[in-house]
């Protein structure tokens, strides 16, 4: 069983169920996960492999696509699926061979709603997946801010 | 006569002085020599940069405009995984000197 943030402090029976709703997925290298702006139905469970969420930036007037974050084993990708408006930010490609865990949120919804302490754990550890994110790129917002007000300023 | 001769000598030496002064303010550098040479050093700065947390020259504007992109995505994504490291010590031990750390990208520097 894979060591899933997302399902942190459940007893080990309760996160087979979980994982149980899910459907395992194989990606060869190169393959894309799903694109910005498609309809979120699933999020993503990392069994292994490496996932990497980019944003297109204009480089040289070429659109490229950028990397903004990288995802390993027991992360989880896709997080839209179960917080409206229920549409990917980002796009996810993995660079090598990856296995992830879809799970779907229709899926996901009627579990919790069948077993609400379930439901409450995973939120609670979804929080602190975004939470940390925030804080994450807040931090690094910031560091660009700076630099800026400094190249004006100098 | 010699009157002559001098103002003739004199107005050669003036012209000679003025063809001087034109062709050292027309003069202009051989720079078609030196940009393979700015270009080579620039994918050479680059390769080096795409090491993690190595210590990188910082390439001069010119010499950016000539990275190969293939290269200057390579700086931007290390740039990103840097900033992502930076950003990570400042949310384990918060505190303004680690969160203004100076980074060593040479996409900044």
């Amino acid at each position: 069983m894979i060591d899933a943030e997302l399902l942190k402090g459940l007893p080990p029976a309760e996160a087979e169920r979980v994982l149980a709703l899910g459907k395992r997925l194989l990606l060869t290298a190169g393959a894309e996960l799903f694109h910005l702006g498609d309809a979120a139905g699933s999020l993503y469970l990392v069994a292994r492999g490496r996932v990497r969420l980019t944003l297109p930036m204009q480089v040289r007037h070429h659109e490229e696509d950028i990397l903004v974050e990288e995802c390993s084993s027991g992360q989880t990708v896709g997080w839209s699926a179960l917080i409206p408006p229920h549409r990917f930010t980002l796009t996810a490609a993995v660079p090598l061979e990856t296995e992830v865990i879809a799970l779907g949120r229709e899926a996901l919804n009627a579990y919790f709603a069948a077993h609400p302490d379930t439901g409450y754990a995973v939120s609670v550890n979804l929080a602190s997946v975004i939470g940390q994110r925030l804080q994450l790129f807040q931090a690094m917002w910031l560091r660009e801010v700076q630099r800026m007000v400094e190249l004006r300023c100098a | 006569m010699e009157m002559l001769l001098m103002g003739a000598a004199l107005a050669m030496f003036g012209l000679a002085v003025s063809c001087l002064a034109f062709g050292a303010a027309t003069h202009e550098e051989p720079v078609m020599e030196q940009e393979p040479a700015l270009g080579k050093e620039a994918v050479k700065a680059a390769a080096v940069n795409a090491r993690f947390f190595a210590a990188v020259p910082a390439l001069p504007v010119a010499a950016a405009n000539r990275v190969p992109i293939e290269a200057l995505l390579l700086q931007i994504e290390n740039h990103v995984r840097l900033e992502q490291a930076a950003a990570a010590c400042f949310l384990e031990s918060p505190s303004a000197d680690v969160l203004h750390g100076r980074t060593i990208s040479p996409l900044v520097n």
